[in-house]
């Protein structure tokens, strides 16, 4: 097992400086837009609550489809953050310039991606709400701006988590902490 | 790429040193503006009459807007609160919305020698001491009001309820609100910053009228969505630590 280590830890630091960071940005990257999951799921949603509503009531119906729109773009928020970490990588990389330890800048670099990952918890929440947003505006089309201040409201909320993961992702990227 | 804030001027006082940054900058202007528009309008309803016409009807009804605002999320505490937190929402939101115009971008190629020129605005909010300052007010209000709505007595014993252990995640919940509230605003803007500087590195044919789509919803919509949001957490905070 020691020796397994060992090998594994010389080959990453005989391994060339800029490959060793740029393969981590790119499996950190791909990682980031494993967040994607959690708005398609929560859109999705969103999306069969509106069509339901709508079907219950037509008369709300232009009413609700408005609702399920901004809740859906809200709730797009995470995997646009993700994206932005995935461009950043991809793009405008700030980790390949910089100086210190290969394997450590690698390593921020993947641990940024994970980070993003807790955007899928966000994106289905707010989905949610959406859905739950436009099923009572189809029921209620008259109540609609307080059924969107209280959505909104819990959206908020619901993304907190979400941009906690960005600060710490950008400050991955973007702050030298480790030296 | 860069996306630090930079830092226009040292100053020093002694020992002490002030640093005159780009949000600060950008923030003076803001205020500045308002400031002017302010008394463009108190000079044009000079006489306010009894039927509003012109620019008197349309302060009367964004007055009424905001203090409906106010009065519909803070329930009977919102009439006295409506003019603060009109003042902040078109603060936030015009702090949001100025990276949509032209004022001084600051740069510094080398370290310590700043240069000017006129670009697109950072968004003061794209700061954390901003949205942070801000933050920081709504948390001094909660406190505050709750001590004087109930006293300090009732307001420390609502600290250790429903039971005593609890005390401690009583007031780490409290410290976060402000933390969470603050990295809300932040983050938001921040990343619409973000990507909007880095589509804006993209060669020539991909700024054909995309940036437009862009603009509208990371500076415009999540730019007043986020506005909105800010104000009204904070209200809903306050009004509930007043109950």
């Amino acid at each position: 097992m020691d020796g397994l280590f060992e090998m594994i830890l010389n080959f990453l630091n005989n391994t060339d400086r800029f490959a060793l960071i740029l393969s981590g940005s790119a499996i950190a990257a791909g990682l980031a837009m494993g967040a994607g999951i959690g708005p398609g799921i929560g859109q999705g949603f969103a999306a069969g609550k509106a069509a339901e509503a709508v079907g219950n009531n037509p008369e709300g119906g232009r009413q609700a489809t408005i609702v399920m729109l901004l809740g859906a773009a809200v709730a797009e928020t995470s995997g646009i953050f993700a994206l932005v970490i995935a461009i950043i990588m991809l793009f405008a990389n700030p980790l390949v310039g910089r100086e210190g330890t290969a394997v450590v800048l690698a390593a921020s670099g993947i641990g940024a991606g994970l980070a993003m990952i807790a955007g899928i918890g966000p994106g289905i929440g707010q989905g949610y709400a959406a859905g739950k947003g436009s099923e009572a505006v189809g029921k209620r089309p008259k109540l609609q701006s307080q059924i969107i201040r209280t959505m909104l409201l819990g959206q908020a909320v619901a993304q907190t988590t979400g941009i906690y993961a960005l600060i710490i992702a950008l400050i991955l990227l973007f702050v030298n902490i480790f030296f | 790429m860069d996306f630090s804030i930079h830092v226009a001027k040292v100053v020093r006082i002694g020992d002490f040193e002030l640093w005159i940054t780009e949000s600060m900058i950008n923030s003076w202007i803001i205020c500045a503006v308002l400031i002017l528009i302010a008394l463009i309008v108190r000079k044009a309803i000079k006489n306010p009459q009894k039927v509003p016409e012109g620019i008197q009807n349309v302060v009367e009804f964004m007055v009424d807007t905001l203090d409906n605002f106010a009065e519909t999320t803070m329930g009977k505490h919102g009439r006295k609160f409506g003019s603060f937190y009109g003042s902040m929402l078109i603060y936030i939101l015009l702090c949001n919305l100025s990276g949509l115009f032209l004022g001084p971008n600051i740069s510094t190629p080398l370290p310590g020698e700043p240069k000017v020129l006129i670009d697109f605005m950072r968004p003061p909010t794209a700061d954390f001491a901003v949205t942070f300052a801000l933050a920081m007010i709504t948390f001094t209000m909660v406190q505050g009001f709750a001590i004087k709505e109930k006293g300090p007595f009732t307001w420390l014993k609502g600290l250790t309820e429903p039971m005593w252990p609890l005390t401690p995640l009583n007031v780490i919940g409290e410290l976060a609100n402000p933390i969470s509230l603050s990295f809300r605003l932040f983050g938001n803007i921040l990343g619409g910053t973000i990507i909007m500087g880095l589509y804006y590195n993209l060669p020539w044919f991909a700024l054909i009228g995309i940036p437009v789509a862009l603009h509208a919803y990371f500076d415009i919509f999540a730019g007043v969505l986020q506005a909105f949001i800010f104000v009204m957490l904070s209200m809903t905070f306050v009004a509930s630590a007043m109950d």
